[in-house]
């Protein structure tokens, strides 16, 4: 038999993280800040090691298969891991200075259960890393239990409650449409092909329906606002991403089950209704808004829609593509929330009207929240910029013209209300002139962030070719 | 191989990036970093126009970095007959501008590192030969509007009327704000359409590339023209003041702060036009060509109604705000002709406007923090007082209204020759009028601000221009002067490019027919 563990070499040692976490903090009782640091320090190893251990093979009965596509996601999760946790210890040791281990445990859990998807290649293992990734989300959500803003104290149990049973429910469907597709091949296995019928477009409409809960795409996308608004903001700059992330992989891997381009007439149609639905709805619910979470949240499911419409194109480029928006997106968004929650700790709430004079009051802060903005607009000099373009540029090309054209007009909605963000922190004059002190921890979190936005802003091309390389490994292996 | 170009490019925001690590408080060092930044680049553009080899013509100082080579995407920078001269234009308005601006009064610091950014993004765009880095350098030409008008620019009080006036109150007309979004949101509208009309080229069989040579020598099916073409008019005309979408132009030129006007109708307003001849009518000469009497007649809409609309103005600023919308009609007017003399005139008359318009706003921003006030009606007599202001004004008035002598006539009577030899002749006749409306109205506001008896009470004692204020003024007016009698310095180089530009567009469309 060939040796195939190191194929898991990297999922394992995360596993051992998080089991070591537990074990530290069950038998040492380490306080202060030094568990979350050295759980960040862990992670980086791990992160560095996926540069030079060979992960490539497959595991016995074809089960998990590892290759360039799997490690791009890989890292994607590890960076969105790595910075989420820096972004919350100075928070943690705060507000819930003896439940960190418990944190810091369920973030690696969830983090195992998105590794593991984007290399599942039977049906059983992907949804059992789909709900290991999901189910310490449901906990994290509701990890502010006693740190609510005072006029609403509920939020946390909200945002957690919305967050399962929206879960839940779309587990259900998730089982709905597997029961269906693997009746008709007759095997758990992904790669077995489904003959197209009509039991059949029922059964993978039913899969993408459960998969669209966690990206966050529209008709899904209720629990979004009201989970940002209530969960510990830096938690949700790691579930505004990395989630989003896993959902998209597991979701390429399922459209692939049917053949992926063979069969696009299959779910193309219903990959564009979600995008266009997502941008609208996100677009212009984000209007009105006057929370920066619920903001960022409609904010979200737009930018969802411009990754799926990415993947409606079904191509290989298209597919490079939306890996490329999806990773500009964890490094934008995820430092945008992290300067929400450095501003709101100290201006004294999430109200966009409360931000008005950051800039002022911290120019570092609200330089680096002006140039997240610009990138989820997608201005130029900045990641967001590249996505954007060519996400439409490849839809357009595989002759998506209409929703191309529908994005690009919703793209310029967008640009208003995230300028209205940008209007409230630079224009208007705050009422106070005290600096803002925010931990080390988070400020290299927001730094490394904006560095990423920055320089691949500048110079795109090795994300690009890392893309191409992922998406080229995934339709070989097909 | 030399490194002009990207010196030139680079300058302004090397500079910003300077003023990052330099602290608020160190007023002088910010602003000499600044200038620092916009001499070398003045300094750049003048060795460039010095060296540009004009009997050789074409594209020339080439420089070329990969930049997303699998999508064909390089940094590309070269300079042609056209790109000499709007790069002297952009140097010289962000030298002066610069000056201009050195009594900014809060938050210093952002205000020049946006300025600085801003006119990086103007000089690339005039440079850049790759479609893609054009429309980055574009953006970012256009977007830190939106701060330096909302942060720097002055609020003022519009009467809610007509049919809309709850509108009007809803939205705060007037607001600096208003206009910052209003400006901002319209000619973002307008990169959309010339996004789309990109994807469009971009993905016809056989290019898949944004190299502007190589998207020259392709020919794109003649429904794709059709419809690339009125995107990139409209698109990138909504930043040359095109009518109907020229509306944030008043609203925007008269919020902002003095050297914000200065660049944005000095020099933005002629990226939107070269836009539209580079980009519009040389990659798809077939559609230009079918759609020019529609260009050109709106063009002489702009020019008759932006007259128009600044001789009833009683606002300073909106007046010079209507006549640039009036001018650039101009410009598109010249484009539309398609004819040698038509396109010389075009890019002369970028180059003329943009400096006389410069001129204007520098002194109306002198007039303004003198008198503190922009209502004509309740000025009059400020030659007494401030005397240098006054004749630098009345000179760039009579560039205004085309006197010979001035830059502003060689470009106003080149494009009325081309407008003549085009197959649409009628369109002099407007233009003419036009030129005769701005003659009203300039002289109007010059007698009514400057000329008349001695100011009485609180004007009585303005001062004149000081210390830096004279840089404007000097350097803008004996430019508006020298290229007045020695245009053939620009006209050599604009011409062959010009030629080469036609020849192609002529070729085309005759092999397609």
């Amino acid at each position: 038999m060939n040796s195939w563990i190191h194929v898991l070499s990297l999922d394992l040692a995360v596993v051992a993280i998080a089991a070591a976490v537990m074990l530290v903090d069950a038998l040492l009782s380490l306080r202060g800040k030094s568990l979350g640091w050295l759980v960040v320090a862990a992670l980086t190893g791990v992160l560095a090691a996926s540069f030079f251990v060979d992960v490539v093979g497959v595991t016995p009965h074809g089960a998990y298969v590892s290759d360039a596509w799997v490690l791009f996601f890989k890292r994607v999760f590890l960076v969105a891991a790595i910075l989420g946790i820096l972004g919350s210890i100075d928070w943690l040791e705060q507000r819930a200075s003896r439940r960190q281990a418990e944190y810091y445990a369920l973030v690696l859990f969830s983090l195992v259960g998105m590794m593991l998807l984007p290399g599942a290649r039977d049906w059983v293992l992907l949804v059992v890393a789909f709900e290991l990734m999901g189910v310490p989300l449901y906990v994290l959500a509701g990890y502010a239990k006693n740190d609510g803003e005072p006029d609403s104290p509920k939020l946390a149990a909200e945002a957690a409650l919305k967050l399962f049973v929206t879960g839940a429910a779309s587990s259900t469907f998730t089982f709905f449409g597997l029961a269906l597709l693997v009746g008709l091949s007759g095997s758990t296995m992904i790669g077995q092909g489904v003959q197209p019928s009509p039991l059949a477009s029922v059964g993978l409409l039913m899969i993408i329906a459960g998969f669209g809960f966690k990206l966050g795409a529209v008709p899904f996308h209720f629990w979004v606002p009201d989970t940002y608004q209530g969960a510990p903001t830096p938690f949700v700059s790691f579930l505004s991403v990395a989630p989003k992330a896993g959902g998209l992989a597991a979701l390429c891997v399922i459209l692939m089950s049917t053949g992926w381009i063979g069969s696009h007439e299959l779910w193309g149609p219903a990959i564009v209704l979600l995008s266009v639905a997502s941008m609208a709805v996100g677009n212009l619910f984000a209007l009105p808004q006057t929370d920066s979470r619920r903001l960022l949240g409609f904010s979200g499911i737009a930018q969802i829609g411009y990754v799926l419409i990415a993947l409606a194109a079904a191509t290989e480029q298209g597919l490079a593509m939306a890996l490329f928006f999806i990773a500009a997106y964890v490094f934008t968004n995820l430092g945008l929330f992290l300067v929400v929650h450095a501003a709101a700790e100290n201006m004294g709430g999430h109200g966009i009207a409360q931000m008005s004079g950051l800039s002022r009051r911290s120019p570092w802060l609200g330089g680096a929240l002006l140039v997240f903005l610009l990138s989820l607009a997608g201005i130029p000099f900045v990641i967001g910029f590249w996505a954007k373009l060519f996400v439409f540029l490849e839809a357009y090309r595989a002759g998506l013209i209409v929703p191309v054209l529908i994005g690009i007009v919703l793209a310029v909605v967008g640009l208003f209300y995230y300028l209205s963000v940008a209007r409230s922190t630079f224009m208007a004059e705050g009422t106070s002139d005290a600096r803002i002190h925010s931990g080390l921890a988070l400020r290299a979190a927001i730094g490394i962030c904006l560095a990423a936005v920055v320089l691949f802003g500048l110079w795109p091309d090795p994300l690009v070719e890392g893309a191409n390389a992922a998406a080229r490994a995934f339709m070989a292996g097909r | 191989m030399n490194h002009w170009l990207s010196l030139i490019v680079a300058a302004p925001a090397i500079a910003a990036a300077c003023l990052l690590v330099l602290k608020p408080d160190q007023k002088l060092a910010i602003r000499l970093v600044s200038l620092v930044g916009a001499t070398v680049a003045l300094i750049g553009s003048l060795v460039v126009a010095a060296t540009y080899d004009r009997a050789l013509g074409g594209f020339q100082m080439l420089e070329s970095y990969p930049l997303v080579p699998s999508y064909g995407i390089h940094l590309k920078l070269a300079v042609d007959g056209w790109g000499v001269a709007l790069l002297i234009l952009t140097g010289i308005i962000i030298f002066t501008g610069v000056l201009a601006s050195w009594s900014v009064p809060k938050r210093d610091k952002e205000f020049f590192l946006l300025l600085l950014v801003l006119v990086s993004g103007v000089f690339g765009v005039f440079v850049s030969q790759d479609l893609f880095v054009f429309f980055l350098f574009y953006e970012i030409a256009v977007l830190p509007m939106y701060l330096l008008i909302g942060i720097w620019g002055a609020s003022h009080d519009v009467r809610a009327a007509g049919p809309f006036k709850y509108v009007w109150k809803r939205f705060a007309v007037g607001g600096k704000e208003y206009a910052a979004m209003k400006l901002t949101l319209m000619l973002l509208v307008g990169s959309a359409a010339v996004l789309v009309a990109m994807l469009m080229l971009w993905a016809s069989p056989g290019v898949q590339t944004f190299d502007l040579q190589a998207l020259e020598r392709a020919s794109f099916s003649h429904t794709t023209q059709m419809w690339a073409f009125p995107l990139l008019w409209l698109g990138f005309g909504s930043l040359a003041g095109v009518f109907p979408f020229h509306t944030w132009s008043p609203d925007g030129h008269a919020s902002a702060p003095t050297a914000v006007s200065m660049l944005h109708a000095g020099v933005l307003m002629k990226l939107g036009a070269f836009g539209v001849m580079r980009i519009g009518m040389v990659l798809v000469p077939d559609a230009a060509a079918t759609w020019a009497p529609i260009v050109g007649t709106v063009a002489v809409i702009n020019i008759l109604y932006g007259a128009f609309c600044a001789a009833s103005q009683t606002d300073l600023k909106y007046i010079v705000a209507y006549s640039s919308v009036s001018h650039m009609g101009v410009v598109m007017l010249g484009a539309a002709t398609m004819t040698p003399n038509g396109w010389n005139g075009a890019v002369y008359q970028m180059f003329a406007h943009g400096i006389m318009t410069g001129l204007f706003f520098a002194l109306v921003g002198l007039v303004y923090e003198r008198a503190h006030t922009r209502a004509i009606a309740k000025m009059g007599g400020f030659a007494h007082p401030m005397p240098v202001v006054a004749a630098f004004f009345t000179l760039a008035c009579l560039s205004s209204l085309g006197l010979p002598g001035t830059a502003g006539f060689v470009a106003e009577f080149l494009v009325f020759v081309g407008a003549a030899q085009s197959q649409h002749w009628w369109w002099t006749i407007p233009g003419v009028l036009g030129a005769f409306v701005t003659a009203v109205y300039v002289l109007r506001a010059c007698k009514t601000i400057f000329w008349g008896p001695v100011p009485q009470g609180e004007y009585a004692h303005l001062a004149d221009a000081r210390k830096t204020e004279w840089a404007a003024p000097l350097v803008l007016g004996s430019a508006l002067v020298l290229f007045g009698f020695w245009p053939r310095f620009l006209l050599d180089s604009i011409d062959g490019a010009s030629a080469t530009f036609l020849q192609r567009v002529t070729t085309v469309a005759e092999v397609s027919k």
